[in-house]
């Protein structure tokens, strides 16, 4: 190895940076390549040669990088895979070998728990990516500046989950967040998609202000806006010095968790998230409910666990532990029976993500007893993110433009017709709903075991019958592809064609298949990726 | 005759503004006027990050931050005003309670 090159400490931090760096040089690439592409309108001439309706409600807005949705797909999956790939070489390097990033600290942490979450934000921003390659140009929606956006919301997802300093939390935050209110209302003309990103916006914005005026509580407490400085001078906190900090630290930790959990889309701070992620284009839609969802947990851990980690905010007493067990309790019941009672697959799947998050709950409740539960959250947003991307890509290949799949009736017969892409959706919900040799089944499996190990017995026994409760509509959906027939003239979905789509769900079930039979290899990463671990 | 305001004061203010924000974003259906709730409550923030800042005085941490917020919240307005305009082009309506297409 040329030791004077790896020992300059330049170079080692933009290697310690670089899937951070790849993701904000190549959004900017893009950015550039979408602004100065010359637009195909060839899709709008050809709507209008054959007689189509030629101001039709969709996709009749001609702009730059019209078009060309499925070269800038291919961009930003090659950036993004790249910032997935830069993610393993620092893995495999150590972060904590390349010294020279503690200069960007503590308002960037460049550790094992940061560089794992880089790759899953990555790898769901890349399985999106391709998606929407297939998705956008099939239904009409001509927008190129797609795929800059979720480059730019994927590495503030990346720099959430790495941020260590109260101010790079919120930059990192509303960078996420701001690129995703855009991404909801891409489709401008459409009534839900405008009602969808308003009301995602109006929520998340007052959750941010939440969570903003905890965090200015916190620092006037403690005089401090790093993490861990925050938790020492908590720790330290005794006597007249706590008397009167302690309901101001107390309310600051309240509108944390309010903030966060309102991102992650927990009950009872869910309402927006059936909504938003059925107005919404699906691909945006899975980037939602894996790489939004996933950060958010990312930075609840590192600020439970660095800034409230002192015993007393940290006990099943005094804490945040019941509080997050309740939420987790909620968003699993509560979530699993409205989904049972949905007609929509797309707002089916949005509820299930809420049960997803109230699982993940029950592993951050469980850290405040083990440190290894935290491995157990890592690998089930790891196992949680493929799976979900998986069926919504299942879904997106079901439709085409105009014979799109909604509702389970319009999946009917749709195994017999269809049976590759009955198939892959099958697979995908099956490893949704927990069921062995995929995926989502160890993703359960550990969770329950860290909450086994942290004697929290009950939660487990919630978390059991909702997995029960959960199966039922998720095997609805096979039931009405293999079952059921087609009412007469009823519509059905026919499945679109595309590579980008195909791909994508290649990745996943490798991913989904790969972990359901080999999980031990991404188990021992999440152990080594635990905080304080 | 100089009024004697200490840090607890300016703290106090800034909560109170707060509050003013969020129960006026709960409470109104009109989205420029929660918007405006919005901006009250980050404004309030940065407030009380400044407040803070003097009383820990030190490495101006405080005051950095309410620079960093001025601009975030510039930012979300702009996405924001983007996102009512297109509802507004839509609906021919401003009231947040008439964004119910999505409910079955």
């Amino acid at each position: 190895m040329d030791t004077s090159l790896m020992s300059s400490p330049g170079v080692m931090m933009l290697f310690g940076l670089s899937p951070i760096l790849a993701l904000g040089l190549g959004g900017l690439l893009l950015m550039l390549a979408e602004a100065f592409g010359r637009p195909v309108v060839a899709h709008a001439l050809e709507a209008q040669a054959i007689g189509a309706q030629p101001a039709g409600p969709e996709g009749q807005i001609v702009d730059a990088g019209a078009g060309r949705a499925a070269e800038l797909a291919l961009g930003a999956a090659v950036i993004l895979f790249a910032g997935a790939i830069f993610s393993v070489a620092l893995w495999l390097v150590g972060p904590e070998n390349v010294t020279a990033t503690e200069r960007v600290a503590p308002y960037l942490l460049i550790d094992r728990f940061s560089v794992f979450f880089s790759f899953v934000v990555c790898l769901g921003g890349g399985i999106a990516a391709l998606l929407a390659g297939g998705y956008l140009p099939e239904h009409r929606i001509e927008r190129g500046e797609f795929f800059p956006l979720l480059v730019f919301c994927t590495l503030g997802a990346q720099a959430l989950a790495a941020a260590g300093d109260l101010l790079s939390l919120f930059v990192a935050l509303e960078t996420m967040s701001l690129g995703v209110y855009c991404l909801v209302g891409l489709r401008r003309t459409s009534v839900r998609a405008s009602e969808a990103a308003l009301k995602y916006f109006l929520l998340g914005s007052f959750a941010a202000a939440l969570m903003l005026f905890g965090a200015a509580l916190l620092y006037g407490a403690t005089g401090r806006t790093d993490l861990a400085g925050i938790g020492e001078a908590i720790a330290g906190l005794s006597g007249d010095g706590l008397e009167g900090r302690a309901a101001q630290i107390l309310i600051a930790l309240a509108l944390l968790i309010v903030g966060l959990a309102f991102k992650v889309g927990a009950v009872p701070f869910h309402m927006w998230t059936p909504d938003a992620y059925e107005g919404a284009p699906t691909p945006t839609t899975g980037f939602m409910a894996v790489a939004v969802k996933t950060a958010a947990v990312a930075v609840l851990l590192r600020v439970l666990l660095v800034v409230f980690a002192d015993e007393r905010l940290g006990s099943w007493g005094t804490g945040w532990p019941p509080v997050l067990a309740t939420i987790a309790v909620l968003s699993m019941f509560i979530a699993n029976f409205i989904a049972g009672r949905q007609e929509s697959v797309k707002r089916m799947l949005a509820y299930s993500s809420i049960a997803h998050a109230g699982y993940v709950f029950i592993g951050v409740v469980a850290t405040s007893r083990s440190v290894d539960a935290q491995a157990s959250v890592l690998f089930y947003l790891l196992t949680y993110t493929v799976s979900t991307l998986g069926a919504f890509g299942a879904l997106i290949l079901a439709g085409r433009y105009r014979a799109e799949a909604v509702s389970y009736e319009d999946l009917a017969g749709f195994g017999r017709r269809h049976p590759a892409a009955a198939l892959a959706f099958s697979f995908f919900l099956i490893s949704l709903a927990g069921v062995p040799p995929t995926a989502g089944f160890f993703g359960k499996l550990y969770v329950f075991k860290a909450a086994i190990q942290g004697e929290l017995y009950w939660l487990v026994v919630l978390g059991l019958i909702n997995s029960v409760i959960g199966a039922y509509y998720y095997l609805k959906v096979l039931v009405f592809m293999y079952m059921r027939e087609p009412k007469p003239g009823a519509p059905f979905a026919t499945p679109m064609r595309s590579g980008y789509v195909a791909t994508a769900l290649v990745i996943a079930a490798c991913f989904v298949l790969g972990l359901g039979i080999l999980p031990d290899t991404a188990l021992e990463a999440a152990v080594a990726a635990v905080l304080g671990g | 005759m100089a009024l004697d305001l200490v840090v607890e004061h300016y703290v106090l203010l800034s909560g109170l503004i707060f509050l003013i924000g969020a129960v006026g974003f709960v409470t109104r259906r009109n989205v420029l006027v929660q918007l405006m709730s919005i901006e009250l409550m980050l404004n309030s923030v940065n407030l009380a990050l400044v407040a803070f800042n003097r009383q820990h005085g030190g490495a101006m941490n405080g005051q950095m931050f309410a620079f960093f917020v001025i601009a975030v919240a510039a930012a979300e307005v702009a996405v924001g005003l983007a996102i009512v305009l297109q509802f507004y082009r839509l609906r021919a309506t401003v009231n947040s309670d008439e964004a119910d297409g999505l409910r079955h």
